[in-house]
């Protein structure tokens, strides 16, 4: 009963982004492979490609469950064919052999090993391993985002927005509801030749002081100047320090925009590590809008009894 | 990929498991066994999406596991009391064995971690001992690979993927009313043969190793596993085993309680390190 209560709840929490995003569940997947990249890349006055517009086609944050798959490295390709897009391993994959729903705590713990499977995990310093280990197994109480707060970079993956100018960009992650419960965040990054502030003159922040400058045609996002606060994924229990830097690459491909981020910390990391590349799907209507995001409330970890990660 | 199952292989494997339909009699017996293998310890696993609008195959869900026990191991015959502790992983093939014995005539307690990952075989002073300057040491073990990697292909869940990637060198049989699956090692383990027998339940129960090479009779080995259930603290619904046996060479060394048994893909990682890597030399393999 508690389990149908705690899915109706994230039911309704969920429910605009559902809305927004039926017009791209409506072919069939059997895959979590990406479309093929279509259409041309837009370019601006300067001559760079134009990121402008909403990236959520996909789900990135929350349609989700194959796009978090894809996130934590599983490529599943067909009914027979898995690999592990890190380490290239093959995975075993096998037909269902049941056309029964699951039911709700089936699902969740199906959800749960699907999106932590994957091989490609940051190497953190030694005496850290159980920390990370115990964080992860508690994450329902340590996870620093629940309870309604930033996801912080590089958990925020791909903005559902790029605003595009010469001199700045302008990126917009919509809160999440259900269990994950996180708080619309907003960045505004110069692209203008600036240099970072010393690390020892800024107050550390969710988002950081993110600058921008273009490698060829892929965008890269340089920020540091970070709270403590956030973890590296909705997974894994990836803490940092107010020591990490993180440098993201956004790759424009006609409608198709790919991220990757490479955190370094060297407080608590062994070597710098490097997240599965994401993909998200341009909204192809011109009039594309985001939608507005609820309130933030979050009303489940009360009810949560057991360690199982939702 | 791991250094045991050659990629290809694995490839080769799934591909033929997927396309059963039209196999022979055999080839369709030994997918519905593997799977029915695989399906029992809960390794098997799909996710519900978008009510309906996404439907994926299931996938083994098996990376990383830890587990705790107590029991005895035995050291030239004598028992010891051990207190037994594994991290291991598939992806890559990778074990780390932490043993605390206390020997009959007590006294201190001797504390021992033995690694694996690939090709690389090394002991730890403490966990990640040699990884960062000044903490701890890593000691090469260069010719304690192919022991430690059977010890981790010798769970259950190493011998369900295992089979898998031999594909049609995996054979299904019946003894004595058991369902057995006879498959060949490859990799580092080439050249030693694992029969593995199912309960009523499909729970792998008895593994057993014959190595080719009498030169490796040490790898001779008998692994029994009892009394399955979820383990973990945060329950997966993956199934293991309370009570391992293991025997190697004809004599008992190993026989463990579990306490736990962390099956939800934990943060267990090996990284190898420096000197190890260079003790191995560049391209082991």
């Amino acid at each position: 009963m508690r389990s149908r209560i705690i899915a109706a709840v994230a039911g309704l929490c969920l429910l605009p982004i559902a809305i927004f995003a039926q017009e791209f569940s409506q072919v069939r997947r059997t895959t979590n492979a990406p479309p093929k990249p279509s259409g041309v890349t837009p370019r601006t006055a300067d001559g760079h490609p134009d990121l402008t517009g909403v990236w959520n086609g996909l789900g990135d944050n929350l349609l989700g469950v194959p796009n978090q798959i894809a996130n934590n490295g599983l490529a599943i390709e067909s009914e027979s064919s898995t690999h592990d897009l890190h380490s290239g391993a093959a995975i075993a994959t096998f037909p269902r052999n049941s056309n029964r729903p699951l039911n709700n705590e089936q699902s969740e713990r199906a959800a749960a090993l699907l999106r932590r499977v994957g091989s490609n995990r940051p190497i953190y310093k030694p005496e850290y391993w159980d920390m990370v280990k115990n964080l992860d197994a508690n994450a329902n109480e340590e996870d620093p985002s629940n309870n309604c707060m930033p996801a912080g970079i590089p958990r925020a993956g791909i903005p559902s927005y790029i605003g595009q100018t010469p001199g700045y960009f302008v990126f917009i992650y919509p809160g999440q509801g259900g269990l994950i419960a996180t708080q619309t965040m907003y960045r505004m990054i110069p692209a203008d030749g600036r240099q970072h502030t010393p690390l020892q003159d800024l107050d550390g922040t969710y988002a950081g002081e993110g600058i921008a400058h273009w490698d060829g045609d892929t965008l890269v996002v340089d920020t540091w100047g970070f709270n403590s606060n956030t973890w590296f994924d909705q997974i894994g229990g990836y803490f940092h320090s107010e020591n990490m830097r993180v440098i993201e690459r956004f790759h424009r491909d006609g409608n198709i925009l790919t991220w990757t981020a490479t955190v370094d910390d060297p407080d608590v990391l062994l070597e710098p590590w490097t997240t599965t590349p994401r993909v998200a799907l341009l909204n192809p209507r011109p009039n594309a809008m985001l939608p507005e995001s609820l309130p933030c409330s979050e009303r489940d970890l009360a009810h949560t009894v057991t360690k199982e990660h939702h | 990929m791991n250094a045991t199952i050659p990629r290809t292989v694995v490839i080769a494997a799934i591909v033929g498991l997927g396309l059963q339909s039209a196999g022979a009699q055999g080839a369709l017996d030994r997918g519905k066994v593997l799977r029915a293998a695989a399906d029992a310890l809960g390794m098997v696993r799909w996710a519900d999406i978008g009510n309906g609008a996404t439907r994926l195959p299931g996938v083994d869900v098996v990376n990383t596991m830890e587990f705790q026990g107590s029991g005895t191991s035995y050291n030239s015959g004598q028992p010891v009391k051990t207190e037994y502790h594994v991290a291991l992983g598939y992806n890559p093939a990778a074990m780390r064995v932490e043993m605390t014995r206390t020997g009959p005539a007590g006294g201190a307690p001797q504390h021992t971690i033995q690694t694996v990952r690939e090709t690389y075989a090394w002991d730890e002073s403490e966990t990640g001992g040699g990884l960062v300057p000044g903490k701890g040491t890593a000691t090469p073990a260069v010719g304690a690979v192919k022991d430690r990697l059977l010890q981790l292909w010798t769970l259950p869940y190493g011998v369900v993927k295992a089979a898998l990637a031999a594909g049609e060198k995996t054979t299904v049989s019946t003894e004595g009313g058991a369902t057995v699956i006879t498959f060949p090692l490859s990799g580092q383990l080439a050249g030693i043969t694992v029969k593995a027998t199912l309960d009523s339940k499909n729970f792998v129960t008895r593994v057993e190793t014959r190595p080719g090479d009498p030169a490796l009779a040490n790898l001779a080995t008998e692994t029994e596993y009892s009394d399955y259930a979820d383990r973990g603290e945060v329950l997966t619904d993956i199934q293991s085993p309370g009570h391992i046996v293991r025997r190697q060479g004809g004599r008992l060394t190993l026989d463990i309680q579990v306490k736990m048994w962390e099956a939800n893909d934990p943060y267990l990682v090996f990284p190898v390190p420096a000197n190890v890597r260079t003790a191995t030399g560049a391209n082991p393999r």
